[in-house]
């Protein structure tokens, strides 16, 4: 279920799948969403590794506080997996009753995968915010994530929109900016007490 | 004799394949794939064993959080990609065709005797054992975080709900064959039986 397609090359049913060819196709789509361009490769052969990787590594970095505390950000880690599956969920289902012709896993994988130039955003902020704390700091950041929201938004809407007619085009690419957006928002309002 | 296209019929297989094969060949009790076998269980019971003993391992909750989370993945792949075709011979995937549309594909490996990579008993016991224990101790966890309120944990045990059941489901549908449900397997066999009682009934009557 994580990912699609047994290719031709397989000896048959009884030879193990090999686990270079999944690490490559992964490798391959994360540069499909660094320069997105019109191509089917996020749709054709979907994945969610990907996308889980990405929400693991941003959960991790979303974290306050130090490692070792007792009180350390249980929460905070579940409740970006949960906004981010949920809200992943969501849109598919809104595309899917919208009559688009995309299968459930290919958005919830072109979804997660274009989470990616966020969660570079998010390195981004965390070494920025390792200088001191001011309005310099909070532009930079700021600006950082405008860019990287962009880029998200870019990149999803370039394989999303096509499987949907027309005049529905903008009502399947809204939640996704909105889906962006409250991520961008929880990266730029983060600080490490 | 391995069918590949799933748009043909596919074989068909019988709910008691065990029993015939055991007469028409010999019984192979050896595990033939050890390390397959080992992992298979492995990335599962540390799974629940990481659950369980958390409080104890490790003080902080992301670590094991984390830990779950990639054992979780890393059994999902392994069940799915190798333990699945290597120890019972079945395997499933989706397969995204020209138009865009999505099939789930279900496949099982035609046994035949002259084959010498037959199935052997032991792994396919061990294989069934792990693949159904296992989820269900994730469905009775995910009950009981729910109700006792630990409901931080709730994500990780709905993840590997989800993960575990969907191979539990996959392998499944791949053993009681892909066009085919249940319910129409199921009344075949019946009515099968039926007639053979009634024939049985007209020959000693």
């Amino acid at each position: 279920m994580a990912e699609a397609a047994e290719s031709p090359g397989d000896p048959g049913t009884a030879s193990p799948r090999p686990l270079m060819r999944d690490l490559k196709a992964v490798g391959k789509k994360f540069m499909h969403v660094l320069y997105p361009r019109r191509s089917n490769t996020l749709l054709r052969d979907w994945d969610l590794w990907g996308p889980l990787i990405l929400c693991v590594t941003l959960a991790l970095m979303l974290q306050k506080g130090s490692v070792d505390n007792e009180k350390d950000g249980g929460p905070q880690f579940a409740e970006v997996f949960v906004i981010v599956w949920f809200g992943a969920v969501t849109i598919t289902l809104n595309s899917k009753l919208l009559g688009g012709n995309i299968s459930f896993f290919q958005s919830l994988c072109v979804l997660g995968y274009c989470i990616l130039p966020l969660t570079v955003a998010m390195l981004i902020c965390r070494l920025v915010l390792l200088a001191e704390a001011g309005p310099v700091n909070f532009m930079v950041r700021l600006f950082v994530v405008i860019v990287m929201f962009a880029w998200s938004v870019v990149a999803s809407t370039a394989f999303l929109a096509d499987s949907q007619p027309p005049n529905r085009k903008v009502l399947a690419v809204y939640p996704v900016f909105l889906f962006y957006f409250i991520i961008s928002w929880m990266i730029l309002t983060f600080t490490p007490e | 004799m391995l069918q590949q296209d799933s748009n043909d019929d596919t074989e068909d297989v019988s709910l008691f394949d065990a029993e015939e094969e055991t007469t028409n060949r010999q019984k192979k009790p050896k595990i033939r794939h050890p390390v397959a076998s080992f992992f298979h269980l492995f990335f599962r019971v540390s799974a629940l064993v990481v659950y369980l003993l958390c409080e104890l391992l490790s003080s902080s909750f992301i670590a094991c959080m984390v830990t779950i989370i990639l054992l979780l993945s890393c059994d999902f792949w392994a069940v799915k990609n190798v333990t699945g075709r290597l120890m019972v011979g079945l395997r499933w995937w989706n397969h995204i065709d020209e138009d865009g549309k999505s099939h789930w594909v279900f496949e099982s490996r035609k046994a035949s005797s002259q084959e010498n990579k037959n199935i052997s008993e032991a792994e396919a016991r061990i294989f069934w054992l792990g693949l159904i224990a296992c989820p269900v101790l994730w469905v009775i966890f995910a009950f009981s975080a729910l109700f006792s309120f630990r409901v931080k944990w709730l994500a990780v045990v709905i993840m590997g709900v989800v993960l575990q059941g969907a191979n539990l489901y996959g392998y499944i549908r791949c053993k009681v064959g892909s066009r085919k449900n249940l319910t129409s397997m199921a009344t075949s066999y019946l009515g099968k039986q039926f007639l053979k009682q009634n024939t049985g009934d007209d020959q000693t009557s």
